[in-house]
């Protein structure tokens, strides 16, 4: 059952990923000012040079037929070149990726281990000052954009994963703390308690297997999130990450590049998503 | 209370074995400060702006590759940053024949590329085969096929060459500023560089180090090889707040341009770091959409094809509020295509157009316009109203596209403002032509004449306001047409400054674009940096690089 599930995944993921590209190469050719290049308005270029430029863009008129070159060059570990770098898209990933692996992943942490910490102190505390301070904490990090959040971390020299991990801290809090105070509100917990059992062992043994399954779930949702954040924190704070390559390609309608970042990204929430599944259904796998 | 070197004597003095050992750790503690001083002090850092596209100085396009090009490669002849004049680099000296066809240079000797390499005319002949490459579509080989490809080059002694165009090349001595010479013999071209920096490192999308070229030819006056600087670190930025910050924080040694907001908020608090160098090459326009297909009202066309309304909306405007408001006073009333800091291309007969809005509505008149309830209408009725696409992001231009509002509103005109990015904007204007008028800069780094020819020919497709025409379409678009190759198809100086006088005479009548202002030169420079010397032309505060020196305060900061 376990390897039909992970055979099922993966080939949804494969389905998506390839349908996630399409639509995105569609979307950028159908874009505003997409088959255009800034050189064009260099008047020190000659009339050939200015065709030059233009024919770099005429494969990528037909959508269909880029589409399925760069899938053919893909297949054979050529993902492209990117329009704007000039440079091999593959060595630009190569190069970007472990930095905003670096950033999410911190980031990640750090937000998890601030939602979880106060929300499991909430919970365990059961007096409003925790549950003031969790709830504030969040809605005010909530309230304000992420980019608000990135320009901060420029302005006090603080590094890219603080500004990650306080956008995903909200979201992590307010549906985990939730998740917890329905799995107190259930009537086993009610007669733990009558039994005398310990706040923490109630923790341990009974919300969390409840809650836990949908945390899991809510972790793959996180990676996205942190993923999403990258784009304004590494853009506004000059990190060379993945996200800050993706505001470039999209200013400048970089087809090639952007069609892989859609892919990447996809896959990597769609991993996200799916190991969160399989986990689940292994820690927990459902009664015959 | 002898026993030990440090220790003070009942009076409170110290022993002559204190005193000597407090001497040497003192003397000591300086000599180390001073190694790591020396060791650290001649890094200069400084932010480029975009990632540079390319390496290959054949390929270069782009302000950050130039940077690099400029820092790293070596040129025939160089135009001054400072001067203007052309001065000699590779080249000892050169001859150009009187028909502009032909260029000979004598080549300077012992001069190595970075990895030890001689140079030579080989070299040279190998550049020019190289940028002559149709397949390569060099940027910088245009202005070399100006009057065609077959280009001949002849090596006639290892320090002798001669290059032959097939038609005359105006100001050919001048375009070999921008090509750089790369190395025919090097097992590792890209690698060999005739500049005073060679490129040590480069991480994408982070910074790009540089590293002074051991074997670079240029001597100071004391005999001392240059540059005086061990390295340069430039971080790939492209956010100005930051770059400000960083710059605040000691960790940048320059800002090469800066925008005037920063500009003056750093005047305010450190009055030394910032330089005006007062007018650039750089413009802020207006033009109105001519094209005779573009999917506009025929009405509106027939407003943007006279030049009584071009000159109309040109004497409504207030440039002296453009520069006060927008630019707070650094930026100064435009004329034409030529600013004021092009000392010899420059018509100095023609002033500002004034402000003066009586005087517009009288222009408006004889073209039949005519005010109805506080609006301008033409002769059939029409109100006048039409947009202005501008990029958005862009703060000046968001300012003055207001201002323009403003202006305009007062001669009853109706102007909405339209911010679009600039890919999209580009195609409007470039493409598509759905626009009705559009405000942009001219970015100049030239100073000749002939780089503008892409604009004022009728044909071309940089002719903004009405491109690619089959055949003049107005007299005065013929004349420029004929006034542009008159300049282009002589080498005398006169004639072509005579031509290109009467352009700007033209362009200033007919106002196919309507000139805003030329903005200044700003920068902000570390006052640990020595020698620098900011100046209009690019590169604004480095283009003496090989001669900066960073002083050892800075350093501490760092």
């Amino acid at each position: 059952m376990l390897v039909r599930k992970i055979v099922g995944h993966l080939a949804s993921i494969a389905a998506l990923v390839l349908l996630g590209g399409l639509l995105s190469a569609t979307l950028v050719r159908l874009a505003p000012g997409f088959d255009t290049d800034e050189r064009e308005l260099d008047p020190s270029l000659s009339a050939e040079s200015l065709r030059a430029i233009r024919a770099e863009r005429a494969s990528q008129h037909n959508i269909l037929r880029f589409y399925a070159t760069y899938l053919r060059g893909a297949a054979h570990g050529d993902l492209g070149t990117s329009q704007a770098l000039g440079q091999p898209v593959g060595n630009l990933l190569r190069e970007r990726w472990p930095v905003t692996l670096r950033i999410a992943g911190v980031g990640l942490l750090l937000g998890w281990l601030l939602a979880s910490t106060l929300a499991f102190t909430a919970c365990l505390w059961q007096r409003p000052p925790g549950e003031v301070l969790g709830t504030a904490l969040s809605g005010a990090f909530l309230c304000i954009p992420a980019a608000v959040l990135a320009l901060a971390s420029v302005i006090f020299n603080s590094p890219g994963y603080l500004a990650i991990a306080l956008i995903v801290f909200p979201k992590i809090y307010r549906y985990s703390r939730n998740l917890l105070a329905k799995a107190y509100a259930m009537p086993h917990i009610t007669a733990a308690r009558a039994r005398g059992l310990g706040e923490l062992r109630i923790l341990a043994r009974h919300a969390l297997p409840v809650a836990g399954p949908q945390m899991i779930a809510l972790a793959g949702v996180t990676i996205s999130i942190a993923l999403g954040a990258a784009i304004p924190v590494e853009s506004l704070c000059g990190l060379p990450g993945i996200g800050q390559l993706a505001w470039q390609a999209a200013l400048s309608r970089d087809l090639p590049l952007l069609v892989n970042l859609t892919v990447l990204v996809t896959l990597v929430t769609l991993l996200a998503n799916s190991g969160a599944d399989v986990m689940n259904y292994v820690l927990r796998p459902p009664e015959a | 209370m002898t026993g030990h070197p440090l220790s003070f004597r009942k009076r409170g003095r110290l022993s002559f074995r204190a005193k000597r050992g407090i001497s040497f750790i003192l003397a000591l503690s300086c000599l180390l400060t001073l190694a790591a001083v020396a060791q650290n002090s001649s890094q200069l850092r400084f932010c480029l702006r975009t990632e540079p596209k390319t390496f290959d100085p054949l390929l270069v396009d782009d302000e950050s590759s130039l940077a690099i090009r400029y820092l790293t490669g070596g040129v025939l002849t160089r135009v001054d940053r400072h001067t203007q004049e052309l001065t000699p680099e590779l080249a000892e000296s050169w001859k150009v024949t009187p028909d502009g066809k032909q260029i000979n240079f004598k080549l300077r000797h012992d001069v190595h590329f970075s990895d030890g390499t001689a140079f030579s005319a080989d070299d040279v002949a190998f550049t020019m085969k190289r940028l002559m490459d149709p397949t390569l579509h060099s940027p910088v080989g245009d202005e070399f096929r100006a009057a065609g490809n077959a280009v001949i080059t002849k090596v006639i002694a290892p320090d002798q060459v001669s290059i032959t165009f097939p038609g005359p090349i105006v100001g050919i001595d001048r375009i070999f500023d921008e090509l750089v010479i790369v190395s025919a013999h090097s097992l590792k071209k890209e690698a060999a560089v005739l500049g005073p920096f060679m490129v040590a490192e480069y991480k994408a999308g982070s910074s790009v180090l540089l590293e002074r070229n051991p074997n670079y030819w240029k001597k100071d006056s004391q005999g001392r090889r240059l540059p005086y600087l061990d390295s340069i670190h430039l971080d790939i930025q492209s956010n100005r707040d930051v770059e400000m910050l960083r710059f605040k924080r000691g960790e940048l040694d320059l800002i090469n341009v800066i925008d005037t907001d920063y500009f003056d908020r750093l005047a305010s608090s450190s009055p030394q770091l910032v330089h005006d160098a007062g007018p650039s090459l750089d413009s802020d326009f207006l033009w109105f959409n001519q094209v005779a297909a573009a999917s506009i009202p025929e009405y509106k066309r027939a407003w943007f094809r006279s030049a009584n309304f071009r000159r109309a909306v040109s004497e409504a405007l207030n440039r002296e509020d453009i520069a006060r408001i927008v630019y707070n006073g650094h930026a100064q009333p435009a004329v034409g295509p030529v600013s004021p800091a092009n000392r010899f291309w420059f018509n100095s007969t023609l002033k500002p157009e004034p402000h003066n809005p009586q005087a517009s509505l009288d222009r408006l008149k004889a073209d039949g316009f005519h005010m109805q309830n506080g609006t301008l209408v033409d002769k059939s009725g029409n109100p006048v109203e039409f947009s202005i696409v501008t990029n958005a992001g862009s703060k000046p231009r968001e300012r003055m596209g207001v201002l323009i509002q403003e202006d305009l509103g007062k001669i009853g005109m109706k102007v909405n403002l339209v911010t679009l990015d600039f890919p999209s904007l580009i195609e409007r204007i470039s493409q598509k032509f759905n626009y009705e008028a559009a405000l942009l800069g001219f970015h100049n780094v030239s100073l000749d004449p002939t780089d503008q020819m892409n604009i004022w020919m009728s044909s071309a497709e940089n002719h903004a306001w009405n491109p690619q025409q089959k055949s003049p379409e107005t007299a005065w678009e013929a004349e420029i047409d004929k006034l542009m190759r008159a300049q282009a198809e002589t080498s005398d100086a006169k004639k072509r400054k005579q031509s290109f006088d009467r352009v700007q005479e033209i362009v200033y009548e007919q106002a196919p674009f309507i000139y805003l202002v030329n903005l200044n030169a700003l920068s902000a420079v570390s006052t640990s940096v020595a020698g620098a010397n900011p100046g209009i032309l690019f590169p604004q505060t480095f283009w003496n690089a090989e001669r900066l020196t960073l002083t050892g305060t800075a350093t501490a900061k760092r």
